[in-house]
């Protein structure tokens, strides 16, 4: 297929229809075989969830771009790799991107991290034409935000500062004055809240 | 779990599982947890249940729209990377040198560019037009010289545009980035593209723009946030004829 052919609604092929109605577990089938068609709708579906993630962990909009193209390049180069038994194929991306941008987080040192500037805020997302498959996203989307702003203050801190802000424990625990024990305490006992918010069974709550 | 595995809490055993699916443990712990982990089946247990939420964690990142410019960069990157490898090991039996023109002018060069760049082990530029099948576009791959000891840089040219792909570049010194460069024939232009190499020295890097009339891609090392001219002699030279 043409690299850079559009794939937009109402111009594409009937190929590229038919893989768009493929999951990510059968297009990897394919991209295992080299399918670069295959892996570009793959892209097209992760895209803007793993660009979100970047730039909500690097601030900055060339550096998130930099680690999303390193991290949809990694899934290709290790595309044999891939175990659906072991995650969704969402996970083991969104994965490599959370990595690689906490590495660039890390080495750049303490400065800007968890902060999120206005650089690149014209690119946020404005609903308006959406598949049914974006639809349920933002709804995913708005129900964990929903579930992490419920959190305590205190949790949903040390989860952000964590998750978004590339700090360790030791790190968190020196930010905020607090041992290390109760950092640790409180990252579980609000991801277990943020568990059931979502919908799982209560048992973890102990 | 016992406490003295140094994991342990008592009744509500494996603590460190809510920091490592969040990927707050310190390197040391990590390796230590996943050694844990392999014996205790409460931590595993309780690592299954929280990544199910560190997994939709990203989800909670302010949703913005991936640059447009983004896919196309990643397939090139893409349509250039599987006979990537055969290329490179080719052009190393064909290698010669040549001589380098300045890069940027005298006035504006540190005094010991040029004594850098003979130090250089320069593979050389050597252009490989690349027809993929099917109708694809061609891709040109350049080689570029790198200074930078058991490093490999490629640059991949498709449609005006321009990609670096890296291998084995070392770390960027602390408080320091990598910056790219862009000459069309005077002096090099700073352009917007700052990055850093994975652990394993990789990196896929656009060239911002199109790359009609550059000379020359360069890389350099430059204090955080870039520099307007250089500041260090290139690390990278990647000739476009």
């Amino acid at each position: 297929m043409a690299m850079f052919r559009s794939l937009r609604p109402g111009g594409e092929s009937s190929a590229a229809e038919q893989l768009r109605v493929l999951a990510d577990e059968e297009l990897m089938q394919l991209v295992y075989r080299g399918a670069a068609d295959a892996f570009e709708v793959i892209y097209e579906r992760h895209a803007d969830v793993a660009f979100s993630l970047a730039h909500r962990i690097c601030s900055e909009r060339q550096l998130a771009e930099d680690v999303v193209q390193e991290a949809f390049l990694s899934l290709w180069r290790n595309r044999s790799r891939y175990d659906r038994a072991r995650g969704s194929v969402r996970a083991w991306l969104l994965g490599i991107v959370h990595n690689r941008a906490i590495d660039v987080v890390r080495r750049r040192g303490t400065r800007d991290r968890g902060e999120v500037r206005e650089e690149g805020i014209e690119h946020r997302i404005v609903a308006r034409e959406r598949t049914d498959v974006e639809v349920a996203r933002r709804e995913e989307a708005r129900e964990v935000r929903d579930a992490l702003e419920q959190l305590p203050e205190e949790q949903s801190r040390v989860i952000e500062l964590a998750f978004f802000g590339g700090m360790t424990h030791v790190e968190i625990a020196s930010l905020l004055d607090t041992p290390v024990g109760t950092v640790k305490g409180r990252m579980r006992l609000g991801l277990a809240k943020m568990r059931i918010a979502l919908g799982a069974p209560a048992e973890m709550l102990r | 779990m016992s406490a003295s595995s140094g994991h342990g809490g008592g009744e509500g055993c494996a603590p460190d599982a809510a920091p490592y699916v969040l990927g707050a443990l310190t390197e040391q712990e990590h390796a230590a947890f996943l050694v844990h982990l392999e014996s205790c089946a409460v931590c595993r247990e309780e690592v299954a249940a929280l990544q199910i939420v560190a997994d939709v964690l990203p989800a909670a990142a302010p949703q913005m729209k991936a640059p447009p410019e983004l896919r196309e960069s990643i397939m090139v990157g893409v349509s250039g990377e599987p006979a990537l490898e055969g290329r490179l090991a080719a052009s190393r039996t064909r290698t010669r040198t040549r001589t380098r023109a300045s890069w940027w002018r005298a006035s504006e060069r540190p005094a010991l560019a040029f004594a850098g760049l003979a130090a250089v082990a320069a593979a050389l530029a050597l252009a490989v037009i690349a027809i993929a099948g099917g109708g694809r576009a061609s891709t040109r791959v350049i080689h570029a010289e790198v200074s930078a000891l058991g490093a490999r840089v490629a640059l991949l040219l498709r449609d005006g545009r321009a990609q670096l792909q890296i291998s084995g570049m070392p770390a960027s010194a602390p408080g320091r980035v990598y910056e790219v460069w862009v000459k069309r024939g005077g002096a090099p232009q700073p352009t917007n593209a700052l990055f850093t190499v994975t652990s394993s020295g990789a990196a896929t890097v656009g060239v911002p723009g199109d790359i009609a009339g550059v000379k020359a891609v360069l890389v350099s090392s430059e204090p955080l946030g870039g520099s307007k001219v250089p500041t260090t002699v290139p690390l990278i030279v990647a000739h476009i004829s």
